[in-house]
């Protein structure tokens, strides 16, 4: 028994635990929890906890339901909004087959594979995510529309308060969870947060992510507000997006680093951008998974509809930050599609694969853009050679059909289960009349 | 007598050779220097004889007798006692570790040459006690002083020690576990000396009562020369006044200094490392516990292997008080890990860890780890002891030799069998003893160098080329070592249920039951039952079973399914155990033993063919077999057997014996060498075709002799489908036609129904119910399928196709092929359908539109409900039907054109289309690549299940069976799925490219 099950074991007894929550999450990227008493746990180390896989989106087909959960006793933590007496913990989970061998299904495993892929050529891969996201008044009825918590404007003291209050205990409740944060400020929109997590492991990065919006969504609740990682839920005010950093190590070594280059960023750190970008449009559909992702790309701001890289330029896919002359371990890069609603697992894995792809084929990095694409006409985009992100998601899906690169990176299973489900969204929202065609065509036509 | 003693120089170059030396004239060199002259005589020189490597010997002797400080008698010692100097001479010869102690030393050469002493373990501590300044009657023994000193002290005591057990060891006759036992004793000694050091280095040491268990090796009192001293530390407070932090604080430094007093190097050198791993919580738990702390571990956390090691736990120095009472309170938990739950998985693992640990590039030379090597005995007797030591409290020696002997004692294994195990480990110990004397290093390699080698034969005297007939020994003894399981783990089994002779070990059935459980085996009960049926009895046929079974039932558990193995072997052995040659052949070609076991634990579809007509083992005999590949070949010899027989039934039945024998080898060979798909296409193929040539001859030969004249018709039988094509999988059934032309002149009523007559006789013969597996003909493909007359003449063939027919008859016909009957009319045949399957000009717009809707609605419709598309590899995306609708699209588009495209093969076809530039290189790899894995993934399907199935089994045994047919190790069906999916993926795209797009 290593000494981190043994931790966990004690600290079951010691603390008084009563029950242990397994955590793990479906393709979509949803948490889903196996609640088991602690007497059960010593198993759960030996041989998982057999649960339903069929009942689990994307897990397996019926004929094959019995899957286990192994939980990971590294990621033991206290639920600290479920109080100390009678206290609840609770682990990520590997999903095993009966037989032990890893589920090709789970999330988890995919993004496993990728940093064991980048690891064989000597990388470990951090990622540091701002995580945006709005507060609500309320939970939205069906059918209801979304009411900010602070919609009376950014300057009212008087309804910043709650907010604020809010960021403060949230943050308290992750840095109790172990996860720490690196910065949180009030957004542009009204109602609208951004909290910036600690960089970390790309594994420990996306089950934080988990973490945190699990955390967020408590203590709103909590507080009686809701809170949403809905990528654009306001026509009016900017998406929440999850712009998220991005370095590989070899050791102790930045190995996007190099202080005698340009911006001190070094070969590996430019195949890396370039294959980012070669990649991007496959990539999509898993950086960005819903409908609603791509209205707020479509809003352009702080998020980017063009492939393309610059220096500190807001309105490229990749920013490559400010470089800190002797911070050269702090060298990193930027991916800003991301939106707080996708499957981080799965996202971390394509984009790690991606980039490595440019890294071991050596692609070449083409010309940082060194203006606001946004303010470019057309003509000047296509003479540049900029190419468009997919505009909506039947475009990622198309684009994500062909790849390869996707495919081998999540693996056959979840590839295949993605696009069919990505596919079926797709068709339920063609379907749709929109309160756009009401408002406009009713009367008119 | 030698020659050199007839020589008038004692040292001449013959008296040398003589004597072993082999660089003459150095050694004659050495004879000249002054210190050696003097004992220049005839005899001593020849009895250099006895040493492992006389030069060495000699080299050392005269740096010995030339140093300052040897003592002025040793010569005089020398020449008057030989057993002394052949005792010195042997030592020198064999160590040149042990030899450069002596020449520190030299005062010491009574302990090298006298008669070896065995003092008491006792008196072995009080001497190293008395060595370092400490007093061996005192509560804490302490060091008149610590530092480095005090270290050269210990090491001086301890390499005196090593001199005397190395004096034993070569001289004494003495068993391994004799030296194995006084090295374990000086090494308690070395531990309790430096305690006694470490206590002179500790400020209040005296607070802490300290105990140190010995694990491992040492623990069972079976150390090596040079080997780690595993340990574990317990401690107490020395007095009631002391607190138990302070008292656990101080021990801690106690044994830290201890680690470092074994290890710091020193001019006498360092003794070994004091390892205290196998702690609880290992490297990073703490250093030295309570032995309420170390319970407390024991019971609430402790793993089934570390409870494993515990079994050898020995109070071995310090507070002897304090360990024993920490090996009494552990001992009872060290059995109740049994219990556990996971305790079969753990064993199983053991046991697979014990045949994964041996490393390939080392495995001929490792005296450890190689295959039946040392470690090879000690984990297999642990092994046994923990599935029998729960239950059984006269089997629980920590020692392995001592742990075998009760094994063998109380009927766990053969009595025999535990003797030769004991000599094999030895042998083993004590090549792997000199080894390590000869530089006192650790080693477990043996060497290469002959020189090496013939070093180490003499060593063990050995004659008369000791280096080979080490060699020869060392392999013998290995070998017989791998045999291990067979004899440690299976015979008894067999005893269990089978007459019992003297000697024989014999299992309970509860005990018989555990170890079969612990092999992979589902059903022990119904295990047993086989086993009693085939070995009881005194039969010579159950005594050859006796030997035989236990070899088969480690075969078995090797492969996917063992209790089917068993089974199917019990079949085949009830049929066959009569025939003279079936066992014989078994037992004298252990190859074909382990053929058959390996496929009747896999192959269900094998086995049925084989329980079916068992002497088709003998097929297994011929490591070169083949399926067939020469069809003219077994026409004949179907047609020749057939010939035998007057009445059409039994010359078919004869027929399809030769048709089941060539299907087994055709099985066989695949599960045995892995063939390729196209290979196992071909061979079925051939065998399809000559049994329905062979039965058409049949059936006409039957039907003339009954109406005394030859035929009014000529016959001919079309192939189609798949086997128009040669690729046929193991489950296929034979598509065909029939055609015929009444000849001129003959009334074509009557004509009809003469080659109707002959064609249902032909469908009968080869299907109706018998021992031999059925041959379906099909001829659903034939103008208006089923609802259509089963037999047409050639112009109503011609008239058909003509007129009605629908572009998927065009499209079947791409596959027909003329197979039996009148070659004439076959090739009048192929001019009437060519031009319907190879349209002149291609497709038209319209039927390539049909041809897309149907292979799109074929899609939806055909497969079968409940079943994930992408497991079936007949309809599924990219599976067979859409890389073979490719081809046949492109050979119905240009074949009128490009003759290459005219062939019944897909990956013929599929290879000219490439090089017609129809087909990019890239889209037909990615299909054929498709094709095969679907092929074969259908073959490995019926193989496993013994039954046809299109769709890859989702229950985890199937497709772990399926995997491993294919190539893929135990634990890799989801890479193997992992890899079918990637693979028809790929195709599938290939294929909505070259099938949709115009």
């Amino acid at each position: 028994m290593d000494k981190q099950t043994e931790f966990v074991l004690r600290a079951i007894e010691e603390r008084d635990i009563r029950f242990v929550r397994l955590w793990f999450t479906d393709v979509l990227g949803q948490l889903k929890s196996v609640a088991i008493a602690p007497a059960e746990l010593e198993g759960a180390f030996d041989e998982g906890i057999g649960f339903d896989g069929s009942a689990i989106q994307g897990f397996t087909r019926v004929t094959e339901a019995d899957m286990l959960a192994r939980p990971d006793p590294s990621t033991f933590q206290i639920l600290p909004w479920r109080g100390e007496k009678d206290a609840v913990a609770r682990m990520f989970c590997d999903i095993a087959l009966p037989d032990g061998s890893p589920s090709h299904a789970d999330p988890r495993f995919v993004l496993k594979r990728a940093l064991e892929s980048a690891a064989a050529d000597g990388f470990t891969y951090y990622t540091h995510p701002e995580i945006e996201f709005y507060l609500l008044r309320e939970r939205p009825a069906e059918g209801g529309r979304p009411v900010p918590v602070d919609d009376a404007g950014y300057f009212d003291h008087a309804t910043l308060g709650p907010a604020h209050d809010f960021r403060r205990k949230a943050i308290t409740m992750l840095e109790d969870m172990g996860i720490s944060v690196e910065f949180s400020h009030h957004e542009g929109g009204p109602g609208q947060q951004e909290i910036d997590l600690r960089y970390a492991d790309a594994l420990s990065t996306a089950d934080n992510i988990m973490t945190f919006r699990t955390v967020v969504k408590e203590v709103a609740v909590e507080r009686g507000v809701w809170a949403t990682f809905m990528p654009k839920p306001f026509r009016d005010h900017p998406g929440s997006g999850m712009h998220t950093h991005l370095s590989l190590f070899e050791g102790d070594h930045n190995a996007f680093a190099d202080p005698s280059a340009p911006m001190g960023l070094s070969t590996v750190g430019r195949s890396f951008i370039a294959g980012l970008l070669h990649h991007a449009p496959e990539m999509s559909a898993i950086t960005n998974q819903w409908v609603n992702s791509y209205k707020r790309l479509a809003a352009g701001g702080e998020a980017p509809t063009y492939v393309c890289w610059g220096h500190d330029n807001r309105s490229a896919l990749v920013r490559v930050p400010m470089y800190k002359p002797h911070k050269s371990n702090s060298t990193r890069i930027e991916l800003r599609s991301l939106d707080p609603a996708c499957n981080p697992y799965l996202a971390f894995a394509v984009m790690l694969a991606a980039g490595m792809k440019g890294v071991r084929e050596g692609y070449e990095l083409p010309p940082a853009a060194e203006d606001n694409v946004w303010n470019l006409t057309d003509r000047e985009r296509w003479a540049m050679g900029l190419r468009p992100l997919p505009g909506s998601l039947h475009q990622a899906i198309e684009a994500m059909e062909d790849s390869e690169l996707v495919a081998e990176t999540l693996g056959e299973h979840v590839f295949d289960f993605f696009l069919s489900n990505k596919r079926a969204e797709w068709e339920d929202y063609r379907r749709q009349v929109t309160q756009f065609e009401l408002d406009r065509y009713l009367r008119l036509l | 007598m030698t020659k050199a003693s007839r020589s008038s120089d004692p040292t001449s170059r013959a008296a040398l050779a003589g004597a072993g030396f082999t660089d003459l004239e150095k050694a004659r060199r050495l004879w000249a220097e002054p210190a050696l002259v003097e004992i220049a005589d005839r005899e001593v020189v020849a009895d250099f004889g006895v040493a492992a490597d006389p030069d060495l010997a000699l080299l050392l002797l005269s740096r010995l007798l030339g140093s300052d400080d040897c003592p002025a008698e040793l010569c005089g010692a020398l020449m008057a006692d030989p057993q002394r100097r052949r005792r010195l001479f042997r030592m020198l010869g064999l160590s040149a570790g042990l030899g450069e102690i002596l020449l520190r030393h030299p005062e010491w050469y009574e302990v090298a040459c006298d008669e070896p002493s065995w003092p008491s373990a006792a008196q072995v501590r009080a001497e190293f006690l008395v060595g370092v300044g400490a007093n061996p009657d005192a509560e804490f023994p302490t060091a008149a002083a610590g530092g480095p000193e005090t270290y050269v002290e210990l090491r001086r005591a301890y390499g005196r020690q090593m001199v005397r057990i190395a004096n034993a060891d070569l001289n004494s006759g003495a068993e391994v576990s004799d030296i194995t036992a006084a090295l374990s004793e000086v090494a308690d000694a070395v531990l309790d000396a430096s305690l006694a050091i470490a206590r002179a280095e500790v400020p209040e040491h005296d607070c802490a009562r300290l105990g140190i268990i010995a694990m491992g090796k040492c623990g069972a009192g079976e150390l090596n020369y040079l080997s780690d001293v595993d340990v574990i530390f317990v401690a107490e407070p020395a007095r009631d006044d002391v607190d138990e932090a302070v008292a656990l604080r101080v021990a801690t430094q106690i044994a830290q200094r201890l680690m470092n007093v074994t290890v710091a190097s020193t001019v006498e050198g360092s003794i070994w490392q004091v390892d205290a791993g196998l702690r609880p919580e290992g490297k990073s738990g703490a250093l030295v516990r309570t032995l309420r702390s170390h319970l407390d571990y024991y019971q609430r956390w402790a793993k089934t292997w570390e409870f494993q090691a515990l079994l050898k736990a020995r109070a071995a120095a310090g507070d002897v008080e304090l360990a024993r009472a920490f090996v009494a309170e552990t001992r009872p938990l060290v059995w109740s890990a049994s219990r556990r739950p996971d305790f079969v998985g753990e064993v199983q693992q053991m046991r697979r860890r014990v045949e994964q640990n041996i490393p390939n590039k080392h495995a001929g030379r490792e005296l450890k780890l190689g295959p039946g090597g040392l470690r090879d005995i000690e984990f297999s007797v642990q092994m046994l002891q923990m599935v029998h030591g729960s239950s059984d409290i006269t089997v629980r020696a920590p020692a392995t030799l001592a742990a075998l002997e009760q094994l063998a004692t109380w009927g766990y294994v053969g009595r025999e069998d535990a003797r030769a195990l004991s000599e094999a480990y030895a042998f083993q110990r004590t090549l792997e003893h000199r080894l390590q004397l000869r530089s006192l290093r650790r080693t477990h390699m043996l060497p290469e160098a002959p020189e090496d080698l013939r070093w180490l034969g003499r060593s063990l005297g050995l004659k008369p080329d000791p280096g080979e007939e080490l060699l020869k020994r060392w392999r013998a003894v290995s070998l017989d070592v791998r045999r291990l399981h067979e004899k440690l783990f299976y015979r008894p089994l067999l005893n269990a249920v089978a007459k019992l002779e003297p000697g024989q070990a014999r299992l309970t059935p509860e005990a018989a039951a555990d170890r079969l459980t612990m092999l992979g085996y589902r059903d022990p009960a119904g295990a047993l039952r086989h086993l009693q049926a085939l070995s009881a009895g005194v039969s010579r046929r159950a005594a050859i079973q006796r030997t035989l079974l236990p070899v088969m039932l480690d075969w078995f558990a090797q492969g996917p399914d063992p209790d089917a193995g068993l089974l199917g072997f019990r079949h085949v052995s009830d049929e066959l155990g009569a025939t003279p040659w079936y066992l014989r052949l078994l037992r004298d070609e252990s190859a074909v033993a382990e053929r058959l076991a390996l496929i009747l634990s896999t192959s269900r579809y094998a086995s049925e063919l084989l329980v079916r007509a068992p002497e088709a083992v003998q097929i297994l005999a011929d490591s070169t077999a083949a399926p067939p590949t020469d069809r003219g070949a077994l026409v004949a010899e179907m047609r020749a057997v057939a010939r035998r027989h007057r009445r059409a039934d039994s010359a078919m039945a004869a027929v399809r014996g030769i048709r089941r024998r060539e299907l087994f080898r055709t099985a066989s060979s695949d599960l045995l060498h892995d063939l390729g798909v196209e290979s196992v296409a071909e061979g079925l193929a051939v065998i399809t075709d000559a049994t329905i040539d062979a039965a058409l001859a049949a059936a006409v030969a039957e039907v003339e002799s009954v109406r005394g004249e030859s035929l009014p018709t000529r016959l001919l039988i079309v192939a189609m489908g798949r086997l128009g094509g040669r690729d046929l999988s193991y489950a296929s059934d034979a598509d065909v036609m029939f055609v015929h032309d009444p000849l001129p002149g003959t009334d074509p009523v009557a004509a009809a129904d003469v080659a109707r007559d002959v064609f249902n006789r032909v469908r009968a013969g080869l299907s109706v119910p018998s021992p031999d597996p059925p041959l379906e003909l099909d001829a659903d493909l034939r103008p208006e399928g089923r609802q259509g007359a089963l037999v047409r003449t050639l112009d109503s063939y011609a008239a058909y196709y003509q007129r009605f027919s629908a572009p998927w008859e065009a499209q079947a016909l791409l596959k027909a092929r003329p197979l039996a009957g009148d070659n004439e009319l076959a090739e009048q045949f192929m001019l009437i359908v060519d031009p319907v399957r190879y349209p002149a000009g291609g497709l038209t717009a319209s039927d390539l539109l049909q041809m897309r809707r149907l292979k799109a609605r074929m899609e939806s419709e055909r497969l079968p409900r409940g079943v994930d598309p992408r497991r079936h590899t007949k309809l599924g995306p990219g599976g067979l039907s859409d890389v073979e609708w490719v081809v046949q699209l492109i050979q119905q588009q240009h074949a009128s054109r490009i003759w290459g495209l005219r062939t019944t093969s897909t990956p013929e076809a599929m290879a000219v289309a490439v090089a017609e530039d129809l087909i990019p290189p890239k889209d037909a790899d990615r299909l054929m690549a498709a094709w095969r894995f679907a092929s074969s993934m259908r073959n490995a399907n019926t193989l496993v299940l013994g039954k046809p199935s299109d769709t890859i089994p989702s229950d985890v045994r199937e497709i772990s069976a399926v995997s491993r047919v294919l190539g893929y190790e135990p634990g890799q069906s989801s890479d193997m799925l992992e890899d079918y999916f990637r693979t028809t993926r790929r195709s599938r795209k290939a294929f909505d490219r070259l099938f949709f797009r115009d």
